[in-house]
């Protein structure tokens, strides 16, 4: 895995932040929330050379593209704009928004670039149309292999300046691909691109996990015919079989720390809830039942851990302290309501739960108040898990006969289905990264 | 116990023909090893007559043993799937006679053993139909192992919801693919 920490790109803020731009400046939690209508003209060539790379057009395509993944941002058609980008300016003195107010736009994305065939200079500016003023400029320089980079960056300061978040386009979701009856672990980015095959075992490999510093993914696999723990090194490809007990090995959600990770394992008769520790491997047993428990996550603080378990009769969703003390249930809405993952703020979770036959996924505050379903998917929603930032949930819906995982906002709106694979028959079990400090 | 015996019988019959072959000749095998002692080329030749048939002898005994294990195999196999309600793994009568049947049979042939693999329907997720098509395969081996069976002969394995018979969704396939598969393997 390319980690681009040490950018390349020189950047530095072109244009102080007005006072009130320091905070966020709509919150896109809220119910009433609409998304940014926002006009992206093509940027203009601002060097001697010409265009032959059509960057004009690719900066503001892909600004478009990467915005509206987002789901907070409807971008305005370039057919209605009334200005000619080729003959207006780029700063808020060229720019006559009133003609971006007639075309629907609250928000203005401008540009322009250089390049000499060598160096590639950019700088973006965002803007209030309506108060007709500069949110955020930013001129970034490099090579025209950085130009997604440059981009991608940008992206990041406009969500940080309309949403009070980067976003998370240095993240990934693994996933389980699966054909017949053989499976693989896959990661691919946020935005759909760059899809990696991470394990090749030719066997059923399930439960992928992310270590929180992204360099190692744990997961179940019957390599050996019985289903174990391993855990697989991102940067070397290594893979270590972890635990290999009589029984299931279930991998589960590594501490915040990551000094340790959470497992099930059946080995004492029934399934139980263990950490184990990630350099000795020690074992701790946290839950002591003759039911089912299974599916643990942490809290992000790693002071509480969710889990499954059916001793009240039916699966339901518990919560007990991180030792394994004062077990509490949380969820009584319906008979089945499994698979938590806790918010990265903390305050809610998400599970996936029975409703009407199918099932989908709900929110409920962690002291068990105000249910909530987000999603209506046809094809249900199984196995949630929330992007770093908690604005996004990604799950797997069976669409037609295939599973595919498909990401909504917090609030269940915005589906996107990432695309199939080709020659795999289902996509499942996605797990969000955390942030890869990528741009 | 009785395909050992038969190996044991092959086996001494083969030594005793190498044996002949070193120190003596042999007519017939086994009661005259031990009474001849002079050696001629004629009765080398028989010798290798006699081990080649018993060579062949063993071959088809083989075959017929493999052919037995085929067959008894082949029995094995109509052993169906045991069905399970959603959620639940406690059996029903209709399980308890299919596992009835499985434990006599196991208990008659000594020489086999039994995998059962617990599976689930698609509905739920991975973790807790793992859990489930484990508690599956270990309620049918508690009910063998109370009806004789040794329990060493049997081994667990749940696939959970991976393995579907039938990948459709619909309550047809569900109650299909919420089964105990009962694997019968010779040692």
């Amino acid at each position: 895995m390319r980690i681009l920490k040490g950018l390349l790109v020189v950047f530095f803020t072109l244009f102080l932040c007005l006072p009130a731009w320091g905070k966020v400046y709509i919150d896109i939690d809220s119910p009433a929330f609409q998304k940014f209508p926002t006009a992206i003209p093509d940027l203009r060539n601002i060097g001697k050379g010409g265009d032959r790379e059509g960057l004009a057009r690719w900066f503001s395509e892909h600004l478009a593209s990467a915005l509206d993944i987002t789901g907070y941002f409807r971008i305005i058609e370039k057919g209605a704009f009334l200005e000619d980008p080729k003959s207006s300016g780029i700063t808020a003195e060229e720019t006559n928004f009133s003609d971006w107010s007639v075309v629907g736009a609250d928000f203005l994305i401008k540009g322009g670039f250089n390049y000499d065939g060598k160096k590639l200079s950019v700088e973006f500016r965002l803007f209030d149309v309506v108060g007709g003023k500069l949110i955020t400029g930013k001129k970034y320089w490099g090579s025209i292999k950085e130009k997604k980079m440059m981009m991608l960056r940008f992206v990041g300061d406009v969500l940080q300046a309309l949403t009070g978040e980067r976003g998370v386009f240095d993240t990934k979701i693994a996933f389980v691909g699966k054909k017949g009856d053989q499976s693989e672990i896959y990661t691919v980015n946020f935005d759909g691109t760059d899809l990696q095959k991470i394990t090749n075992f030719k066997s059923l490999t399930l439960l992928p996990h992310w270590s929180p510093d992204a360099t190692k993914i744990s997961l179940t696999s019957y390599l050996r015919k019985n289903p174990d723990y391993y855990v697989v090194d991102l940067r070397t490809g290594k893979v270590k079989r972890r635990t290999d007990y009589v029984g299931l090995n279930l991998s589960a959600p590594w501490s915040p720390d990551g000094k340790k990770a959470l497992l099930v394992l059946s080995k004492d008769g029934n399934e139980e809830v263990y950490t184990i520790d990630s350099n000795k491997g020690t074992l701790k047993r946290l839950t002591r039942d003759s039911s089912i428990d299974v599916s643990p996550c942490w809290s992000p603080d790693g002071k509480q851990i969710a889990f499954v378990s059916n001793r009240s009769g039916s699966p339901q969703v518990f919560i007990m302290d991180a030792n394994g003390k004062n077990i509490r249930r949380l969820t009584f809405d319906g008979s089945y309501n499994t698979s938590p993952d806790w918010s990265p703020t903390g305050k809610r979770l998400v599970y996936e739960g029975s409703s009407n036959g199918e099932f989908q996924l709900f929110t409920i505050d962690a002291n068990g108040n105000n249910s909530l379903q987000v999603t209506f998917e046809r094809g249900g929603a199984e196995d949630p898990s929330w992007s770093p930032d908690g604005r996004y949930l990604v799950f797997s819906s069976k669409i037609g006969q295939k599973r595919k995982i498909c990401i909504v906002n917090s609030n269940g709106l915005n589906l996107r289905i990432l695309d199939e694979i080709k020659g795999i028959d289902s996509l499942e079990s996605p797990s969000w990264s955390p942030h890869l400090n990528l741009y | 116990m009785k395909r050992n015996i038969f190996i044991i019988g092959v086996m001494v019959l083969i030594c005793s023909f190498s044996f002949v072959f070193i120190t003596g000749c042999a007519k017939t095998p086994e009661t005259q090893i031990m009474k001849d002692t002079a050696v001629t080329q004629a009765d080398t030749q028989k010798a290798e007559e006699a081990a080649e048939a018993a060579a062949l002898a063993a071959e088809k005994a083989a075959l017929d043993e493999k052919k037995l294990r085929d067959k008894l195999l082949a029995e094995a196999d109509s052993f169906q799937d045991i069905k399970f309600a959603f959620d639940k793994y406690d059996l029903s009568a209709e399980a308890r006679g299919v596992l009835s049947k499985l434990a006599d049979w196991l208990n008659l042939h000594q020489d086999f053993e039994v995998t059962i693999e617990g599976h689930c329907d698609e509905r739920g997720t991975t973790e807790y139909n793992l859990a489930l098509g484990e508690r599956r395969a270990e309620a049918a081996k508690a009910y063998l192992v109370t009806l004789g069976v040794d329990k060493m002969k049997i081994t667990t394995i749940s696939y959970g919801e991976e393995m579907p018979v039938d990948p459709a969704s619909n309550e047809a396939a569900w109650s299909k693919n919420r089964r105990d598969h009962l694997v019968v393997f010779s040692k």
